[in-house]
This record gives structure tokens, C-alpha cells and sequence, in this order.
């Protein structure tokens, strides 16, 4: 081929030749790797002539002056050249490409484009960028790194995972990206098989241009590509590890047990109530928290093979990765084995082969977290005054609060496992019929198996806890009575479940691609793809587990006499996709170019009447800084885009369109439970797709040939949002394992700007720097609501106590609604002469605004209430910086997310629960606070849900910094090695934040509980040290 | 080539829907549709069974149907827990409460089930259908009867399910109009079921006589009601015990003197998440001694407590005191080691007596869910309940005589010497020594007219019915006007 290329080349030129004028420059444009590069501007400086060289990189200048005169050759994605003639009659030119590559080739799904042909709003971030975060999953290690893409942790434990949010919340239910891994399906659940050092980059595609993927693209997609060797190149192997340890970057301020039993007995009394401590000099106590928090370890490993030969290319990788957790150490771990095989070979001329295999087995145990009865809530709840064993060397119970119980107890008691072993491969054959058209056939697969298992050993944790096992002190089991007098001990369970889950993707697409006349450029792409998921599970219960011992923790070794205990259960289920799709791209002298997309996917979520949907897109670009009349030098690349297109969503549970006898419908007759059926979730036949309606315009510019700067504003209109509301309680659908049917419900539309701008010093320089910025900002507003409702109630805020956050429109999706207070009553006077009655409200209360101006607070019912902060920030940025000198680096990453608020509701409204440091401050008499009410244990306002439970949330974090050194490659080369870098590393070294809580960065995956804070797992603070090996 | 033919076939047949459409009709395997059920006599049971479940839900009118009376206040482990219980205690309950809009929601969720049923009624036929139905019916009668209760005016869905479309553009239904469904449905269920039911728990005719006496007595359609309740009490099915301490254990349910109890199992257990999906008491389970260690009793929440109040209205003769309501500090004295025994007191209130009748006890434990449920069913209707709203009934219709010895009946039991009944409130206040805590009190206040005499902060015109929780208003589609007052 090549050699074929440059025959022609020299023919061409040789024609050049043959018709060269006397005063005629020619020769040919070339690039660093020796690739011609078409269409360059070639003019003579300072004059207004000039020429296109042809498809082949040949050009043919007349001019009047060959000896003074000097050609400027320039073309998008180079650096200008200008070269004097000095009577030269050929002159060849190997022209620089910029430091951001407009030839690159990014994947944008079925098919590639170049950035310079990109007519997409889309971001690239290198496997490298990812590797260096030395986090466990791609998507943690994702945030910051590019605009438009919100990624918040739902977790902190190891294997916790992340919600990533590309262009805002557009939908109530699964707001889930579509990821793609070497094109094949993978759930953001599954991510934590996927190992980040098999990641060679990843290209997120935000606007409506992944409307390829048709009903899966409405919350935008990311495309993974992991590492592959490249053909003719030795093998190499590169072993990369780090060990680091981790520890909570932050305790909370809580009482100690003197101030603990000072306000208590205030409390008490103020409720008329008899004041628990006689003796209020009691010394600080126990610290929770220090015991519950401990060091960590984590530790990573990658030995990667490459290389190829004349017709394949291999890239063979092993990975290990394992992490304790900051609570409980052991008992919250998360470790992984991964394998990896990319193989690429030329099975022919014509036909290739590409073949992935993924295989990762990872293993998780896991704490209670988030919420009443997790570990963490009980170590801020848990009274100071009591120890953390009694003298009889016993775990203390903290006795009064039936639901807080013993951290330490409760850590050590737990058992919890789960671990999946996935096998994720591609078979990938493209046949290329002629030098235009490739024929391309693959089937992915995805198979995996996911076992979990918990162990309920007999527990006491103190009379009248809820999360008792054993029926007294002395861990006796407790008796059930399977008949009437007859009893047996139910003993100590195992839980296990094992679910196996198998994706098949069949796809088959036509790729062309041809140039006329030289200017014209045609890609079309046909195809379809069909698309199964099959799961199934087998779960079971086994009781009477031998000497209390987890040593015996597997349901072969129950003992309950003729299993009478012992329970199954199962479920199965299957789901298709069949799509096809079209696309045609036409570009004119790679400056003009349009795009138009057409998919059509049926999917067997929804019924009949609405299976099929089709979703159109159309794109085009300008590249500005190709036309002759573009002089502005210091530009030397210019592109504007704009796309405009519809996709869906399709992500809701099987069968959610019709209804099935699968709630629960339990009586007792006879006195034994007799099995019913009820309805589980009504059916709604006419549940359709969600569609995103989504414009996009941007622009792509590179200053000075070293700052990219990329800025896109788009519009985002969801319809038909699917979700499952509370509805009226008339539908009767919370019954027991009754559900709300999920319908599609109002509308949300996000709008926003993103800003990412790119530097890098030239390369030969002695230091060089490589600096990122990116910067979102999003509105988001609910636009309409199902018809005949006003809002969608949402979260809840503490028990009982009403909700918290709603969807309604003219508002952010899940804004938090409750009382704005206004300081609190100091006297009693100020109450009476207050010009608005608020019922029962003493001094030290807090004062409440009235909204509405009916001279009341009126507490039953919302007419007080108001838009009181937001989960949603205002504007997120990421910062990178890379600096290099003498074999020394230096980089870190910065990421701030700011504006947005947090409930805290992590404390536990309790007379005995322990309390934040703040209640010190609290109002004790006229003068003393206007901001904490007083404590006591009587009925107050004080605790229904408004602004003084709802905190800034804003932060930024730097997420890693590392320093790092590389041997010279002189010394290595005798040891044969071509390159050894050391470096350290911190992870959450500092982060910057006026919230109270463990952590801001909280997640969720429900939309309308974001940014309620139940008492979070924080990120941990990690030191690492960590080598880079390649030989 | 040819492969490139065979492609653009390929894309021609999946472009086409029409074969795809097979691949993409799956179906749920090993389970029934909503809409293909109803095959068999045992669908039929089966749906019943689910119709049966939400019963289980009235735990709350055991709570509510005290706390909001005289007889006990809302306890707990602070305000801040059940805050709706709280707020209905004080009388400043309004369209802000958590229990509340469970009572909407478990009666509408019992109502959907039976008219699943009877939607489907006509879809095949077999023997002993009519009694499935006459089952049903009684479900939802009972089912209405407590949201007419609560709420008054309430939108009357009948023998269709609805989807959310229609659900936003229900009006309430008059009162009066939901009670008239309600006496057609006990009325036919009447006629159908028998004296005594196939099994233990199923709704009996005498039940649904009892149910229908009740619903004219609170229309204050006496003449109705007395004729009613005659006839049941002539039927000679039931009888009291004769031991009023024996009524609420476990081992003694389902005797002479039951008409209907909802019933409950200690075999399943429960968990703070979903209550309704308990099989067990959780007014029971919660109602225990809080962190109790000792003797006959178990620990629990300390719930719905009685009052001092309720305690000093018994004479101290009255067997019925002890039976009724725990002194727990006399208990604890009685017992041969009392210091070893403790119990802790609640912050959300504490009057030293728990309700005796609906309490964890040692014996009755059931699964180890501890604090949250009970094995003892919820008595709804007890025979000595018949006699006193017969007695009621006769005095309003002049037969002061009849009403005289039905409620001499109840005190011969009690053991306490027979009275003369001369005004209505003899009646209520023996209402009140018979069955207190059982979920009755307030309901009775209200629609005797007294309740504004003994509840504190009750408003006349606004607290006889509660409000329907705002965001049930909003929900539904913000037409219905709230109940007076709130």
C-alpha cells in the first residue's frame, strides 16, 4: 500500500514537473510520520496568492520572484510553516502537527472520526490521566477530568461506586451513561470489575450525536478503549504498582461525655423531664470515632505484555488491586484480579481480526452504610459516656436508644460478602470489500457471575435493640414455633445468593467512506445491532449454623431438624434490544461538514404500543481556520460545531409496562400464614420512552499553536421522564410489595455552558508544563409534571418528619422545600409581639418566615414552606497540571464543585443520640444564640425540616498529587530497561469545604435524595508510593 | 459480495417490525399477569388471600383510635418519633402526618385488592364463587368504614381498578354515599356467608352483621342498628367468656366472644422498614416496656400509653382495671426480685402504665424482631362490643329496658355490681371500662358528641375527623377541599 502511495506520489509529482512553468515552485507536504497530508495552503507571504495542494500533498505555486519571496504553508492541525525559496524550484515540506492532534482518530461509535472532522460535542481523556488518580474505579478517577460530566460518590468504602452525571439530571430514574467498553455493554455497576490500568483512553460523547446508540444515548455515552500493542514492535513489558495507606480525612466535632451529660441533663429538663446525670463531671470519654476510624492499606499491581508482529498486534495485561476500608478495615474491602487479551490480526488482505477478553474476579465485603442502623450513624449517635467494652471485658450497650447500638460490637459482628467473576469479550471481523467499503461483524459478550453471602451470627447488643439476634445476654437462640407446641432454635443464618447474568450483542455494519474530485468527502454507515440480557438467580436461607461460628458459614452446614427454617428463592428475566441505525457524513475539503443520523431500536421494556422509537440527529462543522479570508495569526485552528438531535431512555425494570402478581399478600388463617397474591406494580401500557431532545453548538480553537481551548453551550430537553412517583394513595398501590406503576412523568430541561481550555509547552523546552482547566456551569430546571399534580414529593427528612425535597416545576430536579428561619425568639415578649403567630413556640425557638403572609406559620401543611437550597451545583471545574524537569514530575488534580447545599440528616433526633460540637453554642437565655435553638426533650418546631438543617455543600478537593522521578534511559539501557519512574502520591489530600459532615462529595443514585447526607461513608485520604517499570 | 446481499437483507428484515416484534415480546416466566389471572377457583382464593393482607394495617387504629383520646398518649422514645402519633395526641395534628396518610394508604391498597376481585367477577363460574365475592365485599366494607372514620367524605371506587389519569379526577364521595356502599356490601355478604367460617380468621355473617350494626349506629340510624344487632344476638353464635382477664392472650383467641379479630403471627418477624409488611401486631410490639428485662412481659417501644386519667375512671373492684392497663411500678413491686428488674422510660412520654391488652409478652415472642410486633390479634369486634352498641341502640329508640340488661350483661362479667341505665352515658362510660385500648375511644367521643368534654384541645366542627395529609390532597390533584379546621 504505501509503496503503491508513493508511486503514485512520484507520478504526480513527476507531472509536476512536466508542467511547471519557469517560475513555478513545487513539491510535496509531508508530515512528522511521513504521511502526505492533502489540501495544505500554500501562499507566498505578503502577497494575496496562493494554492490548495491536491489529495496527494502535491503542490504547484506559479510565482513571479523564486529568490526573495517566501511560502507560508498552513493547514488546520499544523503548526504555520514559512520557508524562504532562495531560488529553489522543489521544495518539500514536513509540516509539524499541533500539540492537539486534529488527525487523531476518535471512536464515536461505529466508526471513527478525526477531531478535525468532529462535528460532536465530545471529551477525551487519556488512559494515562485515569491510571495516575490510582483510584479502583474509572469512575472516580473520572471527576474533574472533563466538562460537562458530574461524577459524585455514592460511597466512600472500597468498591463504593460513583453516579456519572454527563450534562446534567435529566431524568428521575436510571441518569446512568450508556458505557461501552472495546464496544461492548457494560452497567455502571459493573465498573468495578474494569480495571483503570487497562484503560488506553476514553471519549465521552455528550451532545445528541450519540444518538447512534439510539434509546440507550439520552444521558450521553462513554467509549473505553482498553490497551492495545501495535504491529512490527518488539514485546514490552511494563509493571506498574503502588502501596499507599488510607485514613479518614475528617472526623466530626462531637460532644464529649461532659458536655454530652451537661446539655442531656439541660435537655431533659427543659422538657420536664428528670435530668439523666447527677454527676455532669464525667471527663471526655469515649471518642467513638477513633476507634471506628483506622489506617488502611491499599495496594495495586499491573504487569502489562505489547507488541506485534508484521500482521498482528497483542496486548496482554494482569492486574491486582486491593483496599481496606477507613471503617472497619477487613470488614469493608474490596479487592480485584483482572486478566486482559487484546489481540488484532490480518487474517488476509482483506480481513482482520479483532478479539477482546476481559477477565476479572472481584470480591467486596461490606458495612451497613448510609442511614439509621449503619455503622457510621451509630459511631456519631453513640453516647460518649459509656466505654467501648464494660468491665467484664463485654461490648457496652448503650442502653435508652433501642436503635443505636455498639460500632465496634456491630463491626466486628458483621459479615457480608459479594463477589462477581465477569468474562467480557468481543470477536470483532471486518472484511474490507473494496478500498472504500468494509464489511464489520462482531459479537460481544458479557458474562458474569455474582455470588453474595451473609452470615447472621447470634448477637446481643443489649436489651431491646432492634438489631438483636439472640434472644438474651447469654446468646440463647430464639425458639420458633413451626406448630403449634412445637419449637426448635432457629440459630445462627447464612444468607447466599448466586445470580448469573449474560449479555450477547450481535452487530453488523457497513462502513464506507470515499472522496470525489479530491474535495469531496462521503462516509456512510449502516448497520444493526440486536442486543439480550438474561439473568437469573438462585437465593437461599439456612438456619441452625454450627457453633455460632462463621467458620461454618455456608447453608451445607445448617442444622435446623428437618429444615423447616430454611427458605429459597429465585428470579429470572430476559431483555432485548434490536436496533438499526444510519449514518451519513459528507465533508467538503475536510471545512464543510454535515452529518445525519437515523436509529431505530425496539425494545422489549416497553408494551406493544410503544416498542418502537426512532431517533434522528443531525450535526455539521465549520473549520474556520481553513479559509483563505481566517488571518489571524495567533489562531491556528478554528472550528465551530452544532448539532441538533433526539435520543432515549429505556432504562426502567422489565415488565414495568404490564402488571404482575408479584406484590405480596400474606393472612393468616388458622394460624398459619397463607400465601395470596396482589398485585406488585399496576400495569401502564402505555409507558413509552423518555426522549432527550438535545441542541448543542460549540467551538474548537487553538492559540498560539499550545492553548486549546474548547467551549460548547447546549440545550437539553427530557420528556416523558420515566419514574416511578409516590402516587395517591386511591390507586392502592402500598399494599405489602405493592409498588407505584412507573409512568412517564413531566419534563426537565438542562441548560449549561462548558469551558475547557488546554496548555502545553512545546516539547523540547527544559521544563515542561501541561495544564488543564475545565469549567461547567448547568441550569436545570423541572418543566412540567405529570398533569393534574403540582410536584412529585420526594426525600424524607429524619422519621416521620415529612419530605424533604420535590420535583416541581420552574425548579432544580429534587430541590429541597421547607421553613426558612429567620434567628431565634429570645424572649417571650418578642413571641407575643411577634407580627406572625407561630403555635407554640417558646424562647429559644426558632423563628420561622411566613411565606405566604397569613400572620401564621401553619405547620400542617406546605403553605409555609419554600425553596430553601439545591443538590445541584452551580458550576463544577477540574484543574490538572503536569510539570516536568530533568527526569522529575510533579502533577496534581483539583476539582471544586460549588454552590450547591446538604441536608444533614445524619443526626439522630433522639434524646439520648450524641450531637454535633455546634449544640454547645446552643441558645440557653435571651442574648446567647441566634442561630442553634434550644435543646430539650419536649415537642418542639424546631426539628421540622428547614434551612438550619440545610448546609453549603460547596468544595474543592485536591484529589491527587504526585511527585515523581525517572531514571535517565543511558543508566537503564545496560540493565536493559527502557524506563523506571518512582514516585509518591496523595489522594484527598486537602479538601476545602464549609460542610460539617465526613464528606461534601455525596452522591445518590435516586435523584430525589440527592444531596441528603444520611451519614456518609467518606472518601479516604491516601499516601502512596508507587514504580513504573518498562522493559 | 455476496455477504454485503445478505446484509442488506438483513437490515431490510430488522427494519421491517414486524419480525423483530416476536423477538421482542418476552414474557415473564413462572409468574401471572395482572391481566390474564382469574382461571381457576384458586386464583380466585388467592387474590382473597392478598384482599385478607391489609387488614394487618388497622395496628394504626389501635394507635390512633387511644392516642387521640382520653385514654393514652402517644409515648415513644421521643416527639421526634412517630411525630404524627405526637401531634395527634396534642390535637395539633394536621395535614403533615406520616400515620394518617398510612391509614389512606393501606384501606385504599385493601380496597384495590377487592375490587381487583370484583372486577373479575364474571370471568369464569364455580361453585362457591359467591362466597369468595360475599369475602370480598366484606373487605371492602371494612375497609371503607375506617377511612369514612377517619376522613368523612372519601372517593368511592367500586369494582374497577384506576390508573393515574383517572385517580387525579376523583372527587370525595359524600359520606353518606360511601356508608350506603358499605351496607350494600356487608348486607350481601349477609346473605352468602355462614355462621361459621372454613377457617379461623375469615370474615363470618355474623361479623358482617356486627360490621353493619356498627355502621348504622355511627350513621345514628338506631332503629336500624338495634334490629341488627337483635338479630345477631339471636342468632346465639357468640357468648362471653367468663373470664374477662382470659380475652387478650395469644392462646385464647378466636373463642365465643369473637366476631372479628384481624389476625396476627409471631412467625415472620418484621423490620422498621416496611410495616405493613409485617405479619405480626406492631401496636402490640410496640406498646411493650421499653428495655425491659424481667418477668411475663417482653421489651418494646413504649407506645400508646394510658392515661392517669383512664386508670382513676375504673372503680378499684373492677377486674377489668388490671386487665386493661399495667401499673408498672406495682407490677415491678410485686415481683420476687424487683431490683433486678428495669425498664427504661421513654422521652416521648411516660405515665407509668402500659396498655395491657395489646403488650409483648414473654410468651408470645415469635420470631426475635423483638420491640416491633406481637402474635395477638387486633379484637375489632368482640360480642361484648355487640351487647353495649345494641344497648346503645335500643336506648336511643326508647327501650331502655333491653339496653338495661345487655349492659348488666357486660358487668356481671366484670364482676362489679349491676347499674341502671339511665342516660346514655351510662352506656359510654361502661363503653369505656369494657374496651378501652382497643382502638375505639376516640371514634366513640366523636360520634356520641362528648368528645370536645374530654379531649384537650379538641375544636367542635374541625377535630372530628382527621385531615387528609396534604400531599395525598396534592397527589390526587389538588381539587378536594381539606376537612374543616385544617
Amino acid at each position: 500500500m504505501t509503496k503503491k502511495l508513493l508511486l503514485q506520489f512520484l507520478f504526480i509529482l513527476s507531472l509536476g514537473f512536466v508542467y511547471a512553468q519557469k517560475m513555478t515552485v513545487t513539491g510535496s507536504i509531508i508530515n512528522e510520520k511521513n504521511e502526505l497530508i492533502p489540501f495544505v495552503n500554500v501562499s507566498v507571504k505578503g502577497q494575496n496568492t496562493g494554492v490548495i495542494a491536491d489529495i496527494k500533498g502535491s503542490y504547484k505555486i506559479g510565482l513571479n520572484d523564486t529568490t526573495n519571496a517566501v511560502l507560508v504553508f498552513s493547514f488546520a492541525g499544523y503548526v504555520k510553516q514559512e520557508v524562504p525559496i532562495n531560488g529553489r524550484k522543489t521544495i518539500d515540506v514536513i509540516m509539524t502537527i499541533l500539540l492537539k492532534d486534529v488527525q487523531e482518530v476518535v471512536v464515536v461509535g461505529y466508526g471513527g472520526s478525526t477531531v478535525k472532522e468532529l462535528t460532536g460535542a465530545t471529551s477525551k481523556v487519556s488512559g494515562e490521566n485515569i491510571e495516575k488518580m490510582n483510584l479502583s474505579r474509572m469512575d472516580q478517577a473520572l471527576q474533574g477530568q472533563v466538562s460537562g460530566v458530574n461524577v459524585t460518590t455514592n460511597s466512600g468504602s472500597p468498591g463504593g461506586s460513583a453516579n456519572i452525571r454527563i450534562r446534567g439530571i435529566s431524568t428521575f430514574g436510571d441518569n446512568d451513561p450508556l458505557i461501552l467498553v472495546d464496544g461492548i455493554v457494560y452497567d455502571s455497576e459493573g465498573l468495578n470489575a474494569l480495571n483503570p490500568s487497562d484503560i488506553k483512553s476514553i471519549n465521552v460523547l455528550k451532545d445528541a450525536t450519540a444518538g447512534i446508540y439510539g434509546v440507550r444515548a439520552a444521558n450521553g455515552v462513554i467509549i473505553v478503549e482498553t490497551k492495545n500493542g501495535s504491529m512490527n514492535s518488539k514485546p514490552k513489558f511494563e509493571y506498574t504498582a503502588y502501596y499507599g495507606i488510607q485514613q479518614t480525612a475528617r472526623k466530626l466535632d462531637l460532644l464529649n461525655a461532659q458536655e454530652y451529660a451537661v446539655i442531656k441533663n439541660e435537655m431533659f429538663a427543659m422538657g420536664g423531664q428528670a435530668m439523666p446525670f447527677a454527676n455532669t463531671n464525667i471527663g471526655r470519654g469515649t471518642s467513638w470515632q477513633d476507634s471506628v476510624f483506622t489506617t488502611s492499606p491499599v495496594q495495586s499491581h499491573n504487569l502489562s505484555l505489547s507488541g506485534g508482529t508484521l500482521n498482528t498486534k497483542y496486548s496482554i495485561g494482569l492486574g491486582y488491586f486491593t483496599q481496606d476500608g477507613i471503617v472497619g478495615g477487613s470488614k469493608s474491602h474490596f479487592s480485584r484480579y483482572n486478566a486482559r487479551l487484546n489481540f488484532s490480526t490480518d487474517m488476509s488482505a482483506k480481513l482482520k481480526l479483532n478479539s477482546v477478553l476481559l477477565f476479572s474476579n472481584d470480591s467486596r465485603n461490606t458495612l451497613p452504610e448510609n442511614g439509621i442502623g449503619s455503622v457510621l450513624y451509630n459511631t456519631i449517635n453513640a453516647f460518649p459516656n459509656q466505654p467501648i467494652h464494660k468491665p467484664n471485658g463485654n461490648f457496652s450497650y448503650l442502653e435508652e436508644v433501642a436503635d443505636i447500638i455498639n460500632p465496634i460490637a456491630q463491626i466486628q459482628n458483621q459479615y457480608n460478602w459479594g463477589s462477581a467473576a465477569k468474562f467480557v469479550g468481543k470477536e470483532e471481523f471486518i472484511y474490507a470489500i473494496n478500498e472504500h467499503l468494509s464489511f464489520t461483524n462482531r459479537l460481544n459478550y458479557n458474562y458474569s457471575v455474582v455470588n453474595s453471602k451473609v452470615f447472621s451470627p447470634l448477637v446481643w447488643y443489649g436489651t431491646g435493640k432492634y438489631a438483636n439476634t439472640a434472644s438474651n445476654e447469654n446468646l440463647d437462640s430464639p425458639l420458633i414455633e413451626i406448630a403449634p407446641g412445637t419449637s426448635i432454635a432457629r440459630g445462627a443464618s447464612v444468607y447466599e445468593e448466586k445470580a448469573t447474568y449474560l449479555d450477547l450483542t450481535y452487530e453488523s455494519f457497513l462502513n464506507y467512506e470515499r472522496t470525489f474530485n479530491e474535495n469531496h468527502k462521503i462516509k456512510g454507515t449502516a448497520g444493526i445491532s440486536i442486543f439480550q440480557r438474561k439473568g437469573e438467580s438462585l437465593s437461599g436461607t439456612g438456619y441452625g449454623i454450627p457453633n455460632n461460628s462463621v467458620q461454618y458459614a455456608d447453608i451445607s452446614a445448617n442444622t435446623t431438624p428437618g429444615g423447616f427454617l430454611n427458605n429459597v428463592g429465585s428470579w429470572q428475566f430476559t431483555e432485548r434490544l434490536v436496533s438499526s441505525f444510519l449514518r451519513a457524513e459528507y465533508a467538503f475539503q475536510s471545512k464543510y461538514l454535515f452529518s445525519a443520523i437515523l436509529r431505530r431500536d425496539g425494545s422489549s421494556k416497553f408494551g406493544p404500543n410503544h416498542r418502537y422509537g426512532f431517533f434522528p440527529t443531525v450535526s455539521g462543522g465549520w473549520v474556520v481556520s481553513d479559509e483563505k479570508f481566517f488571518r489571524a495569526k495567533f489562531i491556528s485552528f478554528f472550528k465551530i460545531r452544532a448539532s441538533f438531535g433526539v435520543s432515549g431512555n429505556d432504562q426502567i425494570p422489565n415488565f414495568a409496562y404490564r402488571g404482575l402478581l408479584n406484590g405480596e399478600g400474606v393472612y393468616v388463617f388458622d394460624d398459619v400464614l397463607t400465601q395470596g397474591i396482589a398485585i406488585g406494580r399496576p400495569s401502564n401500557p402505555d409507558l413509552k420512552w423518555e426522549t432527550t431532545r438535545q441542541f448543542n453548538v460549540g467551538a474548537d480553537l487553538t492559540f498560539w499553536q499550545k492553548l486549546d481551548f474548547s467551549t460548547n453551550y447546549f440545550i437539553k430537553n427530557t420528556y416523558d421522564l420515566l419514574f416511578q412517583p409516590e402516587v395517591t394513595a386511591v390507586l392502592g398501590s402500598y399494599g405489602a410489595g405493592g409498588y407505584p406503576p412507573i409512568i412517564n412523568a413531566g419534563s426537565v430541561s438542562n441548560k449549561g455552558v462548558e469551558l475547557e481550555l488546554g496548555y502545553k509547552t512545546p516539547r523540547k523546552k527544559l521544563i515542561t508544563a501541561d495544564l488543564n482547566v475545565n469549567f461547567t456551569t448547568i441550569t436545570n430546571k423541572v418543566t412540567s409534571v405529570p398533569s393534574g399534580v403540582d410536584y412529585i414529593p420526594g426525600a424524607g427528612f429524619s422519621i416521620g418528619g415529612g419530605t424533604a425535597t420535590r420535583f416541581q416545576p420552574g425548579y432544580e430536579i429534587g430541590y429541597f422545600f421547607g421553613y426558612q428561619t429567620a434567628g431565634i425568639f429570645q424572649t417571650q415578649e418578642q413571641i407575643d409581639n411577634a407580627a406572625v403567630v407561630q403555635e407554640g413556640a417558646q424562647p429559644g425557638d426558632l423563628i420561622f418566615v411566613d411565606q405566604n403572609g397569613d400572620g401564621i406559620i401553619n405547620f400542617n401543611n406546605d403553605s409555609d414552606k419554600t425553596y430553601i437550597g439545591s443538590p445541584i451545583p452551580d458550576f463544577t471545574m477540574g484543574f490538572a497540571f503536569s510539570l516536568k524537569a530533568k527526569g522529575f514530575d510533579l502533577s496534581g488534580n483539583l476539582y471544586a464543585s460549588i454552590g450547591q447545599e446538604i441536608i444533614r440528616n445524619y443526626e439522630r433526633q433522639q434524646p439520648y443520640a450524641n450531637q454535633l460540637g455546634y449544640v454547645v453554642d446552643r441558645w440557653t437565655g435571651p442574648g446567647t444564640s441566634n442561630v442553634n435553638p434550644r435543646v430539650t426533650t419536649g415537642a418542639t418546631r424546631n426539628n421540622v425540616f428547614s434551612d438550619y438543617y440545610v448546609e453549603d455543600g460547596s468544595f474543592a478537593r485536591l484529589k491527587n498529587l504526585q511527585f515523581g522521578y525517572t531514571f535517565p534511559t543511558l543508566k537503564l539501557k545496560k540493565l536493559k530497561v527502557d524506563s523506571f519512574r518512582i514516585y509518591i502520591a496523595a489522594n484527598n489530600l486537602f479538601t476545602l469545604t464549609r460542610y460539617q459532615g465526613f464528606d461534601p462529595d455525596i452522591g445518590s443514585s435516586g435523584v430525589l435524595s440527592a444531596g441528603v447526607d444520611y451519614g456518609f461513608y467518606p472518601q479516604a485520604k491516601t499516601f502512596m508510593g508507587g514504580v513504573q517499570l518498562k522493559f | 459480495m455476496r455477504s454485503l446481499k445478505y446484509f442488506l437483507v438483513s437490515i431490510l428484515i430488522v427494519l421491517s417490525s414486524s419480525s423483530c416484534e416476536k423477538f421482542l415480546s418476552v414474557d415473564p416466566q413462572y409468574t401471572q399477569d395482572v391481566e390474564n389471572f382469574f382461571e381457576t377457583k384458586e386464583d380466585y382464593e388467592r387474590a382473597l388471600v392478598g384482599a385478607y393482607d391489609l387488614l394487618q394495617g388497622s395496628f394504626l387504629t389501635l394507635w390512633i383510635g387511644e392516642i387521640a383520646s382520653d385514654n393514652s398518649i402517644a409515648g415513644g422514645e421521643s416527639v421526634n418519633d412517630s411525630q404524627g402519633l405526637h401531634q395527634i395526641d396534642m390535637m395539633n395534628h394536621g395535614g403533615i402526618n406520616s400515620e394518617l396518610r398510612n391509614v389512606l394508604r393501606y384501606n385504599y391498597a385493601g380496597i384495590t385488592r377487592v375490587n381487583y376481585i370484583m372486577e373479575n367477577q364474571d370471568k369464569i363460574d364455580f361453585v362457591g364463587k359467591d362466597h369468595i365475592l360475599a369475602e370480598a365485599r366484606f373487605l371492602r366494607a371494612y375497609y371503607y368504614f375506617e377511612l369514612v372514620k377517619f376522613f368523612g367524605d372519601i372517593p368511592l371506587i367500586i369494582d374497577k381498578r384506576i390508573g393515574i389519569e383517572e385517580a387525579v379526577k376523583l372527587e370525595r364521595t359524600p359520606k353518606a354515599e360511601v356508608y350506603a356502599q358499605i351496607e350494600a356490601d356487608l348486607q350481601y355478604a349477609i346473605s352468602i356467608l355462614n355462621p361459621v367460617a372454613s377457617q379461623k380468621g375469615r370474615a363470618t355473617k355474623g361479623a358482617a352483621m356486627a360490621f353493619l350494626g356498627k355502621a348504622y349506629l355511627y350513621q345514628n340510624k338506631f332503629t336500624e342498628a338495634a334490629a341488627t344487632f337483635d338479630e345477631l344476638i339471636a342468632t346465639g353464635t357468640y357468648s362471653l367468656i367468663p373470664n374477662y382477664a382470659d380475652l387478650f392472650s395469644v392462646a385464647n383467641e378466636n373463642n365465643s366472644e369473637t366476631v372479628f379479630d384481624v389476625q396476627y403471627s409471631g412467625l415472620e418477624g418484621a423490620s422498621y422498614g416496611c410495616y405493613i409488611c409485617a405479619e405480626g401486631n406492631i401496636a402490640a410490639g410496640f406498646g411493650g416496656i421499653r428495655q425491659y428485662n424481667g418477668p411475663v412481659y417482653s421489651d418494646g417501644n413504649s407506645y400508646n400509653l394510658p392515661t392517669q386519667d383512664l386508670y382513676a375512671a375504673f372503680s378499684s373492684i373492677d377486674q377489668r382495671r388490671q386487665t386493661t392497663i399495667l401499673n408498672i411500678d406495682a407490677f415491678i413491686a410485686a415481683q420476687p426480685a424487683p431490683n433486678d428488674i428495669h425498664y427504661a422510660i421513654g422521652a416521648g412520654g411516660h405515665t407509668g402504665y402500659y396498655s395491657n391488652k395489646y403488650i409483648k409478652r414473654l410468651d408470645e415472642m415469635g420470631l426475635p424482631d423483638n420491640d416491633l410486633t406481637s402474635p395477638v390479634n387486633y379484637r375489632v369486634i368482640r360480642y361484648a362490643d355487640v351487647l353495649l352498641m345494641a344497648a346503645e341502640a335500643h336506648y336511643q329508640i326508647g327501650n331502655t329496658s333491653t339496653a338495661q340488661s345487655l349492659v348488666n350483661q357486660i358487668r356481671v362479667r366484670a364482676g362489679v355490681p349491676g347499674v341502671s341505665v339511665n342516660s346514655l352515658d351510662v352506656i359510654y362510660r361502661e363503653r369505656r371500662y369494657e374496651l378501652s385500648m382497643e382502638g375505639l375511644r376516640f371514634f366513640d367521643l366523636v360520634r356520641t358528641g362528648q368528645a370536645a368534654n374530654f379531649i384537650d384541645g379538641f375544636v367542635v366542627g374541625k377535630h372530628e375527623l382527621f385531615p387528609i395529609p396534604q400531599v395525598e390532597i396534592d397527589l390526587a390533584g389538588g381539587k378536594w377541599n381539606q376537612n374543616p379546621g385544617y
